[in-house]
């Protein structure tokens, strides 16, 4: 087929459209946007719960890279050797160590069990955000003692009957309120809660944080041993590359990137998002093939004579198959583009409202090259869909045609 | 020239074959303005379809310009239509999203051997012909149905074929209208030496034709040349 004729089915497909039904056009349009958003939506939902999870756990439980005890050890030994070391390293912007304790917390008749861990609060600053998520009071200093910091859950409303509450919680610690942690060594000892914070992230926020220092005061000795190190990265630096370094500045602790971590532990996760995303890219292929299908059938259908009229005066086969074919084009064009307004409008909101949940918080997550492959596989439907029954009617003898 | 020898069609129509027509043998020949005639159902349009390869015969031969038209591939037939064959059908067959000028241009588009400016041109010209430039803009809707045939015999005519095809016309216009269409098929012919084959039902539009073939149950029963127009006493 030459360029005159593909001009031919061009101008033909466009005036249809143009002084066509109006109505057809726009619903079929906004039945492709709807079936794009449909195909990137759920998708997109998923990956951004998985990211914003991934980013969760990289601030609040294992940084970029995770140095854990040797195999068969309980604890990273030699403590301020080993973060001299690994701070010194490039591409190290710093590293922080984490020891925690299970205890029992009391506030006038509650009693709560919790996990309360050891920080250095400087160093802490640099791989997490938590010194950000204060909701009243304020956090932790680096040489506190008898102060701590809790989760907002952990504090509890002062509103909320015990019967009714969702989770146990102390029924209503302010800042300022003095609370007892009674330590698993039997260590007991009344602190001052110095602020409340929370992060979204659940285990975080069922937290209570103290100073290393005082940490010493419930071992009963200088604390040079942590249950493991988190290491946050310059930015630009790859979390592997840390990873490789860390064990060729010898450090021979156990080493794990967050990408090894996660492929562990949110691998199923992962695998049952992808599986989930496939379904929805599925239906939403079908639905807009049908739909597709359906009104470039009806169209061909009700053009049948006027296809047979253009056949006897000349115009060939190839150039109405096309012309019905790049109306499918056309529209699905047009589709696309809403489509991927729709869901940047429904990002941008999800962006400044997002999801959440007790468990996380959602935005709509979506690169440049998942708005590319879905408008891909759904042109490419709708393309099928288009030129199926144009071919089909353009292959039909122009005596039956014209009867029609 | 159109050479027609033995040419039957037949249809099915459940168990009965309906021979449309029944053996025809006809010589059309270059610049005549033929008149298909004959009651409903007896084979005119059947037979201006085989003649504009819009069908095929179930025997026979048909040849235009010594050509065995039967031997063309779907493609070549295609292309056989859109050089030398014109159509000007009843219901007028515009394509009703197109604008008069694009109906009209629409043939002269697809040939190869025209540039944008001669179909441009063409397609004024043979507008100014009939009357029309000054509609040129506007979609066939909003034209009467005297004006939507003029602009099919325009579309018909804007590839200067060898052969137009003419499909009763006037069965859905008027008498003025009619008689309008049919000086238009006049003055084609005669300034222009067109061969026209047209059929009618009309028996006040025999004085148009030169020559005049009647058809009965798919045979010809009649074939001569019109006295009245050859005697120069015809209305036109």
């Amino acid at each position: 087929m030459g360029k005159k004729e593909l001009g031919v089915a061009f101008l033909l497909a466009l005036r249809s459209l143009q002084r066509g039904s109006r109505s057809s056009v726009v619903l079929t349009v906004i039945i492709i946007a709807m079936c794009f958003t449909n195909m990137v939506f759920l998708p997109g939902l998923f990956n951004g719960i998985g990211e914003g999870i991934i980013t969760q756990i990289v601030d609040y439980e294992v940084g970029n890279v995770l140095v854990a005890p040797k195999s068969g050890e309980q604890y990273v030994t030699d403590l301020d050797a080993t973060l001299d070391r690994i701070n010194s390293m490039p591409g190290v912007a710093r590293a922080t160590p984490h020891f925690s304790k299970g205890a029992t917390l009391k506030y006038r008749q509650r009693v709560l069990g919790v996990s309360v861990k050891a920080i250095k609060p400087g160093d802490e600053k640099y791989v997490s955000p938590l010194y950000s998520k204060m909701v009243t009071g304020s956090y932790l200093g680096e040489d506190d003692t008898g102060e701590v910091i809790i989760g907002k859950p952990v504090a509890g409303d002062a509103t909320i009957k015990q019967e009714d509450e969702f989770q146990a919680s102390l029924g209503g610690v302010r800042v300022g309120d003095a609370i007892t942690i009674e330590y698993g060594n039997g260590y007991t000892k009344d602190y001052r809660v110095k602020g409340i914070y929370s992060t979204g992230w659940s285990s975080t926020d069922n937290n209570v944080f103290v100073t290393w220092s005082d940490m010493e005061l419930v071992e009963g000795k200088p604390l040079d041993y942590a249950e493991y190190i988190t290491v946050k990265a310059k930015p630009g630096y790859d979390e592997k590359y840390i990873k490789d370094t860390l064990q060729q500045y010898g450090v021979t602790e156990y080493v794990q990137t967050t990408g090894d971590l996660l492929k562990k532990a949110m691998g199923s996760v992962m695998q049952s998002f992808a599986i989930i995303n496939m379904v929805s890219l599925l239906v939403g292929i079908i639905i807009t093939t049908v739909v597709l299908f359906i009104v470039i059938t009806i169209k061909t259908l009700n053009s049948r004579r006027q296809i047979g009229i253009l056949k006897a005066i000349g115009v060939d086969k190839e150039v109405i198959m096309h012309t019905y074919g790049l109306q499918v084009v056309i529209m699905s064009l047009l589709g696309i583009f809403f489509g991927i307004i729709i869901t940047a409008l429904i990002g941008v909101y999800l962006s400044v409202n997002p999801i959440v949940t007790p468990e996380w918080s959602a935005t709509l997550y979506l690169t440049p090259l998942d708005y590319l492959t879905n408008s891909l596989i759904l042109f490419m439907a709708s393309v099928v869909a288009g030129y199926v029954p144009a071919y089909q009617v353009s292959r039909e003898d122009i005596q039956s045609a014209m009867r029609a | 020239m159109i050479e027609i020898t033995g040419l039957r069609r037949t249809y099915r129509m459940g168990a009965v074959e309906v021979k449309a027509l029944d053996g025809l043998d006809l010589t059309i020949e270059k610049g005549e303005f033929l008149g298909i005639m004959g009651a409903s159902g007896s084979g005119k349009t059947t037979l201006l379809h085989l003649l504009g390869l819009l069908d095929q015969p179930t025997s026979g031969r048909i040849l235009i310009d010594g050509l065995d038209v039967s031997t063309l591939t779907d493609y070549e037939k295609t292309m056989f239509r859109l050089y030398k064959l014109g159509y000007v059908f009843q219901d007028y067959a515009l394509v009703p999203d197109l604008t008069v000028l694009e109906n009209v241009s629409l043939p002269a588009m697809l040939r190869k051997d025209r540039t944008e400016e001669q179909v441009t041109k063409d397609s004024f010209s043979i507008l100014q012909k009939i009357g029309l430039c000054d509609r040129k803009d506007h979609l066939p809707r909003e034209l009467s149905g005297g004006q939507q045939q003029r602009v099919s015999i325009a579309r018909a005519m804007v590839n200067k074929p060898d052969i137009l095809f003419a499909d009763e016309p006037c069965a859905n216009l008027d008498s003025e209208n009619s008689r309008m269409v049919l000086d238009l098929f006049r003055e084609i012919n005669e300034e222009m030496k067109q061969t026209i084959i047209m059929v009618s039902h009309e028996d006040w539009h025999k004085e148009y034709f030169h020559r005049i073939v009647r058809l009965k149950d798919g045979k010809i029963v009649s074939d001569g040349l019109n006295e009245k127009k050859h005697a120069g006493q015809g209305t036109g």
